[in-house]
């Protein structure tokens, strides 16, 4: 076909299109439409996939997680239903980590574990008992009859809180079966409820604090035990590598130093006090949602719930700080003849006209008052897991403070793990910690224990090798351990009742970190995108090397999250799919139509000459302009569209979102793919819906322009 | 001298469900170069049908028809059209013009699918004939915008721009007033003069048989005789 014959086919499209202007608009802008919600709809969720991309790689995953190919389950960052994967540690370690990171793409490895655990949630008894001491101690330096009126203070409020634990256990013990247990633990804090207890106090106000906090407190910390997840790891190795974290409270662990960081959304979610992180969420929901309490029955709950709620604040104020609290809030409330329980009910009571104010008052008058937090920064933590082998295992650890990722300050998901030092992940786990090797050796020691094989073991046992071992030896090095103790009273060497505090000892040795035994770790890379390139080299040299990895990418290592991409990738292929079914039948039809229109035109056409391959072109070339400049119009109109929300961006409005997003908007840009699958489609279904009507036309015979009148 | 066009024993038959219907009957006929001729013969009589025959926008039941001493018969649909393109020019009765395309375009078109090159030369071609016909004024608009009579001149002008050996017309008159349809019949006679272009036409009106060299007159797909307009009666036309 000649340039000329497609000017000329080009010219009667334009004009027979313009002739059916309706028709085209409307065949148009299905055109339109299909290409506009390809690009836009790949640019949004390419741009989504970047964004949980950057979520997942910059707060937990890294670019690539190894774990060890022995392994029972799959590695799933975030767990799944069934909790956590039941990993083996990656053998050697350290030899792992120093051959990964000569390969040229790895910048960072950094070893890690993931457990999820029990830990008391706070014991404001506890806190309660620290303060009372800490007035016992300055009234012992200083006695003020200031510092006399607060100890009675803070003793009524211990009083009472002991009071509610006694009816709590009560309560307890009624569905309880261990009955035994359940009366010595009941007549411990029975005794602190009476009234001898606490006249004899003051007479000897140390020794009562200890028994309160030794045989009294820890009851209170049974009953309020929360479940958190935390990725043991290198902490330093994390902070350098993952750069958007950032501390919010407290400090880093140093170096060195076993510890413990709240992520700080589960710190606000599950840690704070609910009437404040109530308000919290109110003024969040208002400022960043744009929700309003009047018509937001979800706030309306939270102030129900605040309201019916006010004990919480209520146990924690001893009578000074009640009285403080009380005379700041009828002052600021106006409120001058209010008791403390109703002028906080008035606090509570909040609206869209008074919560900003209210908000503040809560701030200024009732949180420096009580613990805002169950666990404060700096406080010991206890967290009590059950180790691989199933018994229970509990570690006191230091929370130094409490950290987020930029951007992803909102997200649930990445703000759900906390993160401990490696050494002391290990000993929650039951692995053997350095110390731990050393406390069995030394007990072996003293015992006189050695090991023999298992296949020895009868005879050691039993006396007299024959039989078993043909020359009578025992094996030296063992291949099974069972240890078999020297006859005679074991002695266990007084060092060993130390043994607690030491495993509790707060800071390790870099030997012992690279002693400690490594679940999976997370791989930084320096150039992203040669990510699988990279795994196929880790894999390579996992074999050579005979290191026993598995290799998995951050998409596999976020397991059902990672797949939820996939899942918004399929849904938008199947609506970009139907749209362009309708659109290729409606085109199809269209063209047909058209065609039977112009059968006395084509026919003419035929007469005066003009082969089939012409009239095929002429429908062919005339589905190709409205593809080229609806379709055209739609990828521009798209890109255009995807840049103006780009501008502005899309806010995330809940928890999740702000993980896809990876911050608080998501600012999509044209992806030039995009652009080039909506091109691709609207040729391929205008091709496929001129075909017919063109092979339709092509069919029309010459004689057809004879006979029909004009 | 060889006939242009040679008919021989042409018979056509159209089928109506089971009824087969004969259009033509042993038809044969010879048309010389430079004829200007005329079918004649009521309605039915088969005269498009021998039209079409020999335009080969149709096949015959039976016969041969030799254009220009090819026989059509014999020649695949695409070398029918391209002998179509290259020999027979067409005027239809209701003039069969592109609507979306301007008067140029229309009469342009034959050249662009005979690839006639470079666009001045076609230019030439097309403005020449536009003016013979006389409306090279209405080059640029459309058809809709042109009477009846100067629709069928532009038709004329698409029939002659690849210079045809033939030239086949149906009614080429009939939808038009005896004024203009004079006007045609005139055009036609000088280009037949003047090119020596055959033109063989269909009608049954006998003010336009009388412009004839001679008239083949049908009935019921028969070929009756042939006779010059005198013979038939017929006082010539200018």
């Amino acid at each position: 076909m000649s340039l000329d014959t497609l000017v000329l086919l080009v010219r009667m499209a334009f004009r027979n299109l313009f002739a059916a202007r309706l028709k085209t608009l409307i065949v148009g802008s299905i055109v339109f439409t299909g290409a506009l919600l390809v690009v836009v709809g790949i640019s949004l969720l390419e741009s989504v996939n970047d964004g949980m991309n950057r979520s997942i790689v910059d707060s937990l995953a890294g670019n690539i997680q190894v774990y060890a190919a022995a392994s029972k389950d799959k590695l799933e960052i975030f767990g799944n239903m069934a909790g956590f994967p039941d990993l083996a540690p990656v053998p050697d370690f350290p030899k792992v980590r120093d051959r990964l990171l000569s390969l040229p793409n790895v910048k960072a490895v950094v070893p890690m574990g993931i457990n999820g655990a029990v830990v008391g949630s706070g014991n404001v008894l506890d806190n309660a008992l620290e303060r009372l001491r800490a007035s016992v101690r300055s009234a012992h330096r200083h006695p003020t009859p200031a510092v006399h009126a607060e100890i009675t203070a803070r003793k009524a409020l211990v009083r009472r809180m002991v009071e509610l634990l006694e009816k709590d256990l009560l309560a307890a013990a009624s569905i309880s079966s261990d009955k035994a247990e359940d009366a010595i633990t009941l007549a411990n804090v029975h005794r602190a409820t009476r009234p001898p207890f606490w006249s004899g106090f003051d007479a000897d106000p140390l020794g009562s604090l200890e028994y309160l906090e030794n045989k009294v407190a820890p009851n209170a910390a049974e009953a309020d035990m929360l479940f958190v997840s935390y990725i043991g790891c290198d902490l330093e190795a994390f902070r350098k590598s993952f750069d958007r974290l950032e501390i919010t409270d407290g400090t880093f662990v140093p170096p060195g130093r076993r510890g413990f960081l709240f992520a700080k959304f589960t710190y606000e979610e599950m840690f704070k006090v609910k009437i404040a992180r109530r308000l919290d969420r109110i003024k969040e929901a208002r400022e960043t949602g744009g929700r309003r309490i009047a018509t937001d029955p979800e706030l309306k709950r939270f102030i129900t719930d605040n309201l019916s709620q006010t004990h919480d604040i209520l146990y924690q104020l001893d009578p000074l700080s009640a009285a403080t609290v009380e005379r700041a809030l009828q002052r600021d409330l106006k409120a001058p003849d209010l008791k403390l329980e109703a002028v906080l009910a008035k606090l509570l009571a909040v609206d869209d006209a008074n919560f900003s104010e209210r908000y503040r008052i809560f701030y200024a008058d009732v949180a420096p008052a009580i613990d805002l937090y169950k666990v404060r920064i700096g406080d010991d933590l206890t967290i009590k897991a059950v180790t691989r082998s199933g018994y229970p295992q509990s570690v006191v650890v230091k929370v130094y403070g409490a950290f987020q990722f930029r951007g992803l300050e909102k997200s649930a998901l990445a703000g759900s793990m906390c993160l401990i030092d490696l050494v002391s992940l290990n000993e929650l786990s039951g692995f053997p910690t350095s110390a731990s090797r050393a406390e069995i050796a030394g007990m072996r020691k003293a015992a006189g224990a050695r090991a023999v094989t298992r296949e020895a073991a009868e005879a050691e046992l039993f006396g007299g090798g024959a039989g078993v071992s043909p020359s009578g030896e025992t094996p030296k090095t063992p291949a099974s351990g069972v240890s078999v103790a020297k006859a005679g009273p074991i002695r266990i060497p007084d060092k060993l009742e130390g043994a607690a505090d030491r495993r509790m000892a707060a800071a390790f040795t870099p030997a012992d970190l690279d002693r400690a035994s490594v679940l999976n770790a997370a791989v930084i890379l320096k150039d992203p995108r040669r990510m699988n390139r990279t795994m196929r080299e880790i894999e390579a040299l996992s074999a050579r090397e005979k290191l026993g990895l598995k290799v998995i990418s951050w998409q596999t290592a976020a397991g059902l999250l990672g797949q939820l991409v996939l899942l918004m990738r399929i849904v938008l292929y199947v609506a970009v799919g139907i749209i362009f079914l309708v659109a290729l039948i409606v085109l199809s039809n269209a063209f047909v139509m058209a065609t039977l229109e112009r059968v006395r035109d084509i026919g003419t056409l035929r007469a005066v000459g003009a082969r089939r391959e012409f009239i095929f072109a002429m429908i062919v070339v005339e589905a190709a302009v409205v593809g080229i400049i609806f379709g055209g119009a739609g990828a521009v109109a798209g890109g255009a569209l995807v840049r103006l929300i780009g501008h502005y961006g899309i806010p995330a409005t809940s928890d999740v979102m702000f993980f896809f997003f990876s911050g608080p908007r998501l600012r999509p840009f044209v992806r030039p793919f995009s652009v080039i699958l909506a091109a691709v489609l609207v040729l391929v279904v205008n091709a496929l819906s001129a075909g017919y009507p063109a092979w339709l036309a092509a069919r029309v015979t010459p004689r057809q322009a004879m006979g029909a009148e004009e | 001298m060889n006939p242009i066009v040679s008919v021989h024993d042409l018979t056509k038959e159209y089928r109506l469900g089971n009824v087969t219907v004969p259009a033509l009957k042993s038809v044969s006929l010879d048309l010389q170069p430079g004829e200007f001729l005329a079918v004649a013969g009521p309605s039915g009589s088969g005269k498009t049908t021998l039209l079409n025959m020999i335009g080969c926008v149709d096949g015959p039941t039976a016969g041969t028809v030799e254009v220009d001493g090819e026989e059509t018969t014999k020649l695949a649909e695409r070398a029918l059209t391209d002998l179509r393109l290259q020999k027979i020019g067409f005027i239809f009765q209701s003039f069969n013009l592109i609507g979306v395309l301007s008067v140029f375009q229309n009469v342009e078109l034959p050249l662009l699918l005979q690839r006639v090159g470079p666009a001045a030369e076609r230019r030439r071609r097309v403005t020449g004939l536009l003016d013979r016909v006389g409306i090279a004024a209405y080059a640029d608009q459309r058809p809709n915008e042109l009477s009846g009579g100067q629709r069928q001149r532009v038709a004329i002008a698409r029939a002659l721009v690849t210079a045809p050996k033939l030239v086949l017309a149906d009614e080429p008159t009939a939808n038009l007033d005896s004024v203009n349809g004079q006007m045609i019949l005139d055009l036609m006679k000088n280009l037949n003069k003047q090119e020596g272009t055959t033109f063989f036409f269909s009608t049954h009106d006998s003010r336009v048989m009388a412009n004839a060299e001679a008239i083949v007159r049908l009935a019921d797909g028969a070929i009756v005789d042939r006779v010059s307009p005198a013979e038939a009666g017929l006082q010539p036309a200018g």
